[in-house]
């Protein structure tokens, strides 16, 4: 009876189950699909982030579409530059390799002015659907949008703004399509410095709404020695291919909304 | 003969998995944005819909019946299900490449579809013998199939129209959906 009961029903499923993996095993390899070995070292030397940044549905596919020529190296933003030299190599191609990047938060957040207090979700997009919150239109509202959807764990709010760890960003731009403001953009691995501000507004206004907001008062683009800086829209911006680091734009800076990197 | 027909018909039109049954709504939702992956969908979910209908249904009247193990009945089901995709994802790539690259994704995805479940339990529910459970399988699938082209046609033409913001998107999908289920009770009195 308690064979009958207890092991009979456990038997069965066994017994399914190893048929099942046996004629899987089997037919795994016995209609195995020749596959150029090349995929397979190219898909070593992607990093293995899985992030989907470049489009396709993970490393695997990007590797295929690489193999087969469809696909551009520069779109993986976080495998080494040494590696896709390799896969350029494996491809028997030469390849111009774009200097790996980072995501930043172009917002210092902290010191934006509240205007009206938020008690729906604690979700970015639905705050900002009603308007967020806070004085300037584009403040980091911190409710983790982007942290929600990093892949890699590197963003983390900190006294209500998002921040990004640089070790950690794979630049897959999960985050960057997240955020309702668009406040986070990519800057090349080794720059020092970011501009924390994305208020395009006039200088008055800004004052009115963040302590730390840029006011286009254009003291950085008068004092970068290398002419690195320009105001565009309001807001400086840095050309990462001049800057040379020297830091003189974080302190000259009145509203402290260039950070050191 | 007539049998034959009424189960087609039934499994097409009044008994349709999505529409009337409700199972399978995920890809009918998900897949159901371009006319060409629905068709992809609907071909693939029509093929492992017959054969893994057949195989539970052997399965349980071969084994679990005459043992008295009819409870194992779900657990069995998934298993087979399962590995039966995976058996089908194998020999396709092998031997049909052209046909395994225009189902592409789908393939996978269809190891947790319900309807196939839904499908193989409904089978059995229904005391069909092998013929009249093949036959129900594939009509099943074709049913799907109708469902999903017709809904991936009428989003299609939602695409160039102006609808209000609140609407857009799953909103106006779902509620699509629901005028499509309405239209298809109305099937249900053929064989009143």
């Amino acid at each position: 009876m308690f064979f009958d009961k207890y092991i009979v029903p456990v038997l069965i499923i066994l017994a399914v189950a190893a048929l099942f993996a046996f004629l899987l095993a089997f037919l795994g390899e016995k209609l195995k699909v020749e596959k150029d070995p090349i995929i397979d070292q190219i898909r070593e030397n992607l990093c293995g982030a899985n992030c989907g940044g470049c489009g396709y549905a993970g490393c695997d596919g990007f590797a295929q579409a690489l193999y087969e020529g469809k696909a551009d190296i520069n779109k993986c933003n976080p495998t080494s530059v040494e590696n896709k030299q390799k896969i350029a190599q494996l491809l028997g191609k030469v390849v111009e390799i774009d200097e790996p990047t980072v995501a930043v938060v172009h917002c210092n957040g902290v010191n934006s002015k509240i205007k009206a207090n938020y008690v729906g979700y604690k979700d970015c997009k639905a705050a900002a659907s009603v308007g967020g919150g806070r004085a300037c239109s584009t403040a980091c509202l911190g409710y983790g949008s982007c942290k929600s959807v990093c892949t890699q764990d590197a963003i983390s709010i900190v006294n209500g703004v998002s921040v990004i760890d640089k070790t950690k960003c794979g630049s897959c731009g999960s985050c960057i399509n997240e955020c309702p403001y668009a406040l986070i953009g990519r800057v090349p691995k080794s720059a020092k410095v970011y501009v924390a501000c994305s208020n395009k507004c006039k200088g008055k206004e800004v004052i009115a709404a963040c302590q730390n907001g840029c006011i286009a008062c254009g003291l950085c683009e008068k004092n970068c020695p290398s002419g690195a800086i320009t105001l565009k829209g309001n807001l400086a911006q840095i050309d990462y291919a001049k800057c040379n680091g020297c830091m003189v734009c974080v302190s000259k800076c009145p509203k402290k909304c260039i950070k050191e990197l | 003969m007539g049998e034959i027909f009424s189960i087609i018909i039934a499994a097409i039109l009044t008994d349709n998995v999505v529409l009337n049954q409700s199972i399978g709504i995920c890809p009918f939702l998900g897949v159901s944005k371009k006319t060409s992956s629905a068709v992809g969908m609907g071909l693939a979910v029509t093929f492992v819909i017959a054969i893994s209908s057949v195989v539970c249904w052997m399965l349980y009247e071969f084994v679990l019946a005459p043992l008295a193990i009819e409870y194992l009945q779900t657990i069995i089901f998934i298993l087979i299900i399962a590995c039966l995709v995976q058996i089908l994802d194998i020999v396709l790539k092998k031997f049909a490449p052209t046909l395994y690259n225009s189902l592409g994704i789908y393939l996978a995805l269809i190891t947790t579809n319900c309807a196939v479940l839904g499908t193989a339990n409904a089978v059995i529910t229904n005391g069909y013998n092998l013929l009249y459970t093949f036959i129900y399988g594939t009509s099943i699938g074709l049913g799907f199939m109708m469902a999903l082209v017709l809904m991936a046609g009428i989003r299609e033409r939602q695409e160039r129209t102006i609808i209000a913001k609140p609407f857009r998107g799953f909103a106006i999908a779902l509620v699509t959906a629901g005028i499509m289920a309405l239209a298809f009770m109305g099937l249900a009195g053929m064989f009143a």
